[in-house]
């Protein structure tokens, strides 16, 4: 297996994530796929830099969320949040599924997070384990966990107060 | 959440990138958006210097101090100005490494911001100074005339600009209030 049939194969098993880190990260289907176009040339280039100290996904997570949040820096654009309300009403009459409302009354709640918040939350519902997540963003395992708790409340307490 | 988080995964594998386009991504003909960003910047100052250069051939033309006084100040600005400018690219371009912890990125970043904003005001103020000190030698290279022995035109000028100081910094302040109190809770929080 050569160097590119190895990248190819890990942006394969990471793709979804990739994706969904754009989808947070942008609010329209053009910037997204310029994101993970961007993400995946990112990659592509570090690729040689990857050290195997940390394994390849965690690899592929960090580099995304930079060059996420690198991108959200440059266009100067921030993620707008729009009314709930307005979401659902701009979606009726439309063929948007359930699946499609969900995830945007999801995005609004993931957008009022900050940037770090967001971060943390996106790894923990990937299902990456604290150790991970502390490596990925850089922070304690404690802190992650102290972190998430805090993440969850607000999180619970912005969707009471929307219902 | 979680559920509409992994809900999601299903639906990105319908629009998942074949490896064909993955090739073509990694050879050269991809232009990365990162590296045209620098464009304006690099603009800004090539104009700044530009300017610079215009008001050295023609500095000859300045007969009395004062104006070689307004002068001086103006090519200083122009110098500051495209400074000010390619530190500015120079801070991206060292901040761009991706292998770093997302804290660290969004540290510096943060700090980043926190300058970006006072060196706005900063901006501002040089760019007023330079509008004054610029019609001050247009008139003079163009035209021959020495436009500020009109009274007015300091009347202007200084009402005029007293007025545009203040409420520019105060727009600038009220504009940026929000994303500078952000940067400032998010490198707080981020304080180990």
């Amino acid at each position: 297996m050569d160097k590119k049939d190895i990248f190819i194969s890990a942006i394969k098993e990471n793709e979804s994530f990739i994706y969904k880190i754009a989808s947070v990260y942008t609010n329209n289907s053009d910037d997204k796929n310029d994101l993970v176009q961007e993400i995946i040339y990112q990659l592509w280039k570090s690729f040689d830099t990857f050290k195997q100290k940390s394994t390849l996904s965690t690899w592929i997570y960090r580099i995304a969320l930079n060059v996420a949040l690198y991108q959200l820096k440059l266009s100067n654009k921030r993620v707008l949040t729009i009314p709930i309300d307005e979401q659902i009403l701009n979606t009726q009459g439309t063929d948007n599924s359930e699946d499609d409302e969900k995830w945007k009354i999801f995005k609004y709640q993931i957008d009022n997070l900050n940037l770090l918040d967001k971060a943390i939350v996106m790894l923990y519902f990937d299902n990456k384990s604290y150790d991970e997540i502390a490596e990925i963003i850089g922070i304690s395992k404690t802190n992650v966990g102290t972190k998430l708790l805090r993440i969850k409340e607000k999180l619970k307490s912005q969707i009471n107060k929307n219902m | 959440m979680k559920n509409t988080w992994n809900n999601q995964s299903d639906k990105t594998q319908q629009e998942n990138f074949t490896s064909k386009i993955i090739d073509q991504m990694t050879q050269t003909k991809y232009n990365s958006k990162i590296n045209r960003i620098a464009y304006p910047e690099i603009i800004g100052s090539a104009i700044c210097v530009l300017a610079t250069i215009f008001i050295g051939f023609n500095f000859y033309k300045l007969d009395t101090i004062f104006l070689q006084g307004v002068g001086i100040v103006s090519i200083l600005v122009l110098l500051i100005l495209s400074i000010v400018s390619i530190l500015s690219i120079r801070q991206l371009k060292i901040s761009k490494d991706f292998n770093k912890p997302y804290v660290e990125v969004l540290k510096i970043f943060a700090t980043q911001k926190l300058e970006f904003y006072k060196l706005q005001k900063i901006n501002i103020t040089l760019s007023y100074l330079l509008l004054v000190t610029i019609i001050i030698l247009l008139s003079k290279f163009f035209s021959g005339k020495d436009i500020t022995d009109s009274k007015y035109f300091w009347t202007f000028s200084f009402s005029f600009g007293y007025i545009f100081l203040v409420f520019f910094t105060k727009f600038v302040t009220r504009f940026y209030k929000n994303t500078l109190k952000k940067s400032e809770e998010l490198l707080q929080e981020l304080q180990p």
